[in-house]
């Protein structure tokens, strides 16, 4: 806030920064120290693009997890640096990044994704009751639609399924129209039925509303609902590709399981 | 195995347990502290009392009149010349007059030394015995001449060679100090000393003792005795050095043993608020472990090994928290016994095995029934991801609670209304309120949910969202709320409880006074009554136009010792506003007035005769000439003053009650008149109200504090369940920072939801205590406690404290929650 360096994002924009809801520059991040340190994060830069389903795939400690925490602001980084729209939140105190989460981020997780003493309406409204601000009626009836939700307003989660948890969730993320989403396996615990309803429904959300979304996972067949996915190993991106097929992510993930070697 | 599981378990949860542990171990410390103190307090007096009179062989005294009581009524004096007659008793060696009496020395400040309890001796001086020994100056001689205490003379800066006034029943004196007595620790007390035929005197009367001790020559204790016995006259009796001794311990013992049981009392109390919890933490701590300890069965352990292993976790909570309580028992006791003189602190073994008994006991049963729910959980809960306890259906434990509450209800009014005999009263009642207490707790789940709701409303007004969760977070595990709410309410029902009564009893001597006192103004003492030469001056006082003089009594009526008031009539009947039902309101020379409901038990009609045995062994037939309306003042029997005086050896004027015609210019003339006496003092009725309202509130203020140590125990508990709720949902608060919730936003969540607990806790407590004190009041109703005052102001003011209470309770688990780690929140297994 008070520093700011030539290239610093709020001053000026680095070159390509509008094309990016978030970018991440030369981030490395680890755990542990000495021996036993392991590095998640490899000075991996990469830039999310507006307006398009991200997935990130790769074999469990590939990283793609630390990434997601390290640009959502849940976590820091050792070096780097990340920004969100024009944000360097690398600069961020801990009220500033609250804020930004509140505001310009949306968030759905694995599980526990919902407050188990407020109905899904007030799940949904959450963000913005934080916040203090009414949500924008017209938008909310048009996400709730979308989602389908519309009979189970009143009920807590405990009466939901598992399915209409996550699009619970996902109705919650999409209601303050974030900058961007992150998704951490959001179908990990749920059917293949289940899960197709979210995914079928985390796209649509992208080429019908121009939400961006960011989605951690490690099943093909999920990341063939994204446009663009990005390939993790040993915390670094080893490729990317666009408008995948679960066929062509599954080859892929073969591929770089065997030289690799490291992966745990 | 199992041990092993317990012991990484109390290592793992080492804070959990540590707030259990300071329930206990407060608990412990409050039955430790009291018991050691009483010892330490009553081996002092113990000591003292042994020293007393440690060479008298046989002691001669008058006879107790009407049987046994110990506290008897006043002893006739004993004519000098019977130590004339004892010393020609074989084997008597030294027999030695005592008198005994009021008298206490006047400071240079005009105020009375000591009283306020512990007595003001006036004693003959006889030399050194056991107890008492000169320490300096020389025995006193005439009537112009006094020993006093060295502890008295440091207090009130007086050395030998000054010239102190002396107050006693009757006129005060002054007199030259020629020595000071060393007394050892007398907790209090003063002993001025005179020769003996001044102390005669003006203490009792002259050529008289109050009794005589001697020492023996040779025979036994037992053998004199029964030969001092054979040459006394009727109305006395010789005892032995032996049981003359025993007779102070016990009396002493027995204020000791009031004492203890009282604080007990309270400690019990808080003990029994520690329980909750106990109960509390152990429900939550199993609740937290449903799938480990589902784990366990699933791999083979029986249920009772996880029971066990539970209980074996409780068995050293419960060791670790007394054996901690004890030790700040202890530092408190030598905080007390510092405050009282100092002195070794007594720890027996009793002690000991008490505060670990009470300390194990308590935390094991509390902690029984979550045990047993551990046991319940199924081995299949370790393999389901969204486990919960299996909860059983409230409706059992509200109709378990609703038949304890009426219960304890019907106890209490048993009680009340005296349906069994003295302490068994005090036990039904006592036993009632523990029913409804854990009745009241068994519906609290019930209650909590509507008024949790309203309490909630206006945070969820004011601080919207998480005001509405911190609402939701109260409403969740309702059985949670009520247990730790019920630690709360447990104390504050207590504590409204006397305060109502306390309120009660100002307001109905406020309206005893306006209703009852038609004196203007009351002359009474702080020492031994009010000397006849000041109620002369009194009378002459212009602007007066009456005094009446009260006296009052013991005598024995039908085999019954009773007392009785006496005093100038008709004078006293204008002060007290006597109203007469029948007869005659001036008893004459030798009548007696009974207030009607006495004069119905008794069966005299208007006219006929009732047998009286006065304090000196006399019985006279009175002639019931007057039948009043109950009156508080007067009491409930009234004996000519003529009679009294007769047979009363010191006769004391307990007040004197002053005529002015409602004029208010005599009272400085009165207060001169009493200028001379300083333990006089010169009341009109709001004096007096005054000073029942100072009295009252003292005693009130004193078992307020008692309860005060129940109340921060439930403040720890719920710290320890606002703490362990944070645990619990860690997860969740986890999702709220990460969907944008600011710190600032979640403290204040977590302290509108411990608020919201401790003010229900607190209405709860305060809504029994109002039931209780109004029941307490309609029981006295007719002792003089007619008028319920409720105290709404003091009520509002401990809402407050309540929800202050709540405030501090959350500033710790808070403060972890806001430092909780966003990412380690949402990724906790």
């Amino acid at each position: 806030m008070t520093y700011s360096a030539p290239s610093t994002a709020d001053a000026q924009p680095a070159p390509g920064a509008g094309d990016f809801a978030a970018s991440a520059e030369h981030v490395s991040k680890g755990y542990g120290r000495d021996d036993a340190r392991v590095v998640a994060l490899d000075d991996v830069t990469v830039g999310i693009p507006r307006g398009r389903f991200t997935a990130v795939m790769g074999p469990s400690g590939s990283g793609k997890s630390t990434l997601m925490h390290c640009m959502a602001g849940l976590d820091a980084v050792d070096s780097g640096v990340v920004r969100i729209g024009g944000t360097e939140l690398t600069r961020l105190k801990d009220k500033q990044l609250t804020r930004l989460r509140r505001d310009k981020i949306g968030f759905i997780f694995q599980a526990f994704n919902l407050v188990p003493t407020l109905t899904a309406l007030e799940n949904i409204t959450l963000p913005m009751g934080i916040a203090g601000r009414k949500p924008d009626q017209e938008w909310l009836d048009r996400v709730i639609d979308t989602v389908g939700l519309r009979p189970r307003l009143k009920h807590r989660p405990s009466e939901l399924s598992g399915g209409q948890q996550q699009r619970v969730a996902c109705a919650r993320a999409l209601a303050s129209r974030p900058d961007i989403i992150f998704a951490d396996e959001p179908t990990g615990n749920l059917d293949s039925r289940s899960g197709a309803e979210v995914l079928g429904f985390l796209r649509s959300s992208v080429r019908e509303m121009g939400q961006t979304i960011v989605m951690v996972t490690h099943d093909p067949s999920a990341a063939a609902y994204a446009d663009d996915v990005l390939f993790l190993s040993d915390g670094r991106i080893v490729d990317t590709m666009r408008e995948p097929t679960a066929e062509r992510v599954l080859e892929r993930m073969k591929g770089f399981d065997l030289p690799g070697g490291t992966a745990r | 195995m199992m041990t092993k599981v317990t012991l990484r378990n109390l290592a793992a949860h080492k804070v959990r347990l540590l707030l259990t542990g300071v329930a206990v171990l407060l608990g412990v410390a409050f039955v430790a502290g009291t018991l050691m103190f009483t010892d330490t307090m009553g081996k002092q007096f113990d000591d003292l009392f042994s020293s007393v009179g440690k060479n008298v062989a046989v002691d001669v005294r008058a006879k107790k009149i009407g049987g046994s009581d110990d506290d008897g009524m006043n002893a006739m004096p004993i004519p000098a010349s019977l130590v004339d007659t004892l010393k020609t008793v074989e084997g008597v060696k030294d027999p030695e007059g005592q008198v005994g009496g009021y008298a206490a020395v006047v400071g240079r400040d005009g105020k009375v030394v000591g009283g306020g309890g512990p007595p003001q001796m006036g004693v003959n001086w006889t030399g050194d015995d056991g107890s008492f020994k000169l320490a300096s100056g020389r025995a006193p001689s005439g009537p112009g001449e006094v020993l006093i205490d060295t502890d008295t003379a440091k207090k009130a800066h007086f050395a030998i060679g000054d010239t102190v006034k002396i107050v006693l029943s009757g006129p005060p004196r002054t007199a030259r100090i020629t020595g000071l007595i060393d007394t050892g620790n007398l907790m209090g007390a003063t002993v001025t000393g005179f020769d003996t035929a001044t102390a005669q005197r003006l203490l009792l009367k002259p050529g008289y003792f109050s009794e005589i001790q001697m020492q023996s020559s040779g025979p036994s204790e037992a053998v004199l005795r029964d030969r001092v016995a054979a040459k006394l006259p009727d109305g006395l009796e010789a005892i032995t050095g032996t049981k003359m001794r025993d007779e102070n311990k016990s009396d002493v013992e027995a204020v000791m043993g009031f004492f203890r049981t009282f604080l007990l009392a309270f400690a019990l109390i808080a003990v029994f608020v520690g329980a909750f919890i106990i109960f509390n933490t152990f429900t939550m701590l199993v609740a937290q472990r449903t799938r480990e300890l589902a784990l366990l069965r699933a791999i083979g352990a029986g249920r009772g090994q996880v029971t066990r292993a539970v209980i074996g976790e409780a068995v050293a909570v419960g060791f670790v928290g007394s054996t901690l309580g004890l030790a700040a028992g202890a530092g408190l006791a030598t905080l007390l016994q510092a405050m009282n003189g100092g002195g070794s602190l007594v720890l027996s073994a009793r002690t000991v095995i008490v505060s670990y008994l009470v300390g194990v006991i308590v935390t094991v049963v509390s902690a029984y029934f979550p045990a047993r729910r551990a046991a319940k959980i199924p081995p299949v809960a370790a393999m389901r991801d969204d486990v919960a306890m299996p909860q059983r259906s409230l409706r059992i434990r509200l109709s378990l609670g609703g038949v304890l509450t009426v219960l304890g209800a019907v106890l209490i009014g048993l009680g009340l209304g005296g349906a069994a005999s003295g302490t068994a009263n005090a036990v039904l009642v006592g036993a009632g309120a523990f029913a409804v207490f854990i009745g009241v707790t068994m519906l609290a789940p019930l209650i909590s949910i509507p008024v949790v709701k309203v309490l909630g409303w206006p945070f969820a007004r004011v601080m919207r969202v998480p005001g509405r969760l911190a609402q939701q977070n109260a409403l969740r595990n309702p059985r949670r709320t009520a247990a730790t709410a019920a630690a709360l309410m447990i104390g504050l029902a207590l504590i409204t409880t006397v305060n109502v009564l306390g309120a009660s009893i100002r307001a109905s001597v406020n309206a005893q006074i306006d209703e009852q006192l038609g004196a203007d103004y009351i002359v009474s003492s702080s020492g031994n009554g009010v000397d006849a030469e000041a109620a002369q001056r009194i009378a002459q006082v212009p602007g007066v136009r009456s005094i009446a003089r009260a006296y009052s009594g013991d005598a024995v009526i039908a085999g019954k010792k009773v007392g009785y008031s006496s005093g100038d009539m008709p004078a006293l009947g204008r002060a007290s506003k006597l109203e007469m039902v029948s007869g005659s309101e001036d008893p004459g020379k030798d009548g007696v007035l009974l207030d009607e409901d006495t004069a119905k038990a008794r069966g005299v009609a208007l006219g006929g005769t009732l047998p009286v045995t006065f304090a000196d062994g006399k019985t006279v037939p009175l002639r019931l000439v007057g039948i009043y309306k109950k009156n508080d003042l007067m009491g409930s029997r009234f004996v000519a003053a003529a009679e009294h005086l007769a047979h009363t050896p010191q006769p004391v004027i307990g007040m004197v009650a002053v005529d002015t015609g409602g004029a208010k210019a005599p009272r400085q003339g009165i207060e001169n008149a009493v200028k001379a006496n300083p333990a006089l003092k010169v009341q009109d009725q709001t004096d007096l109200k005054d000073e029942v309202s100072k009295g009252i509130d003292g005693v009130v203020a004193i078992i307020s504090i008692l309860l005060a140590l129940s109340v921060i125990i439930a403040a720890v508990g719920v710290i320890n369940t606002i703490a362990l709720s944070v645990i619990e949902r860690t997860r969740e608060i986890g999702l709220l920072r990460a969907i944008g919730m600011g710190r600032r936003q979640l403290r204040r969540m977590i302290r509108a939801e411990s608020i919201v607990i401790a003010v229900f806790g607190a209405l709860l407590g305060m809504a029994i205590g109002l039931a209780f004190g109004a029941s307490l009041q309609q029981a006295m109703s007719d002792d003089g406690l007619g008028v319920l005052s409720i105290p709404y102001g003091t009520l509002v003011v401990y809402l407050v404290v309540a929800a202050v209470i709540g405030v501090l309770a959350a500033l710790w688990p808070a403060w972890r929650a806001g430092r909780m780690d966003v990412l380690k929140a949402i990724s906790t297994d």
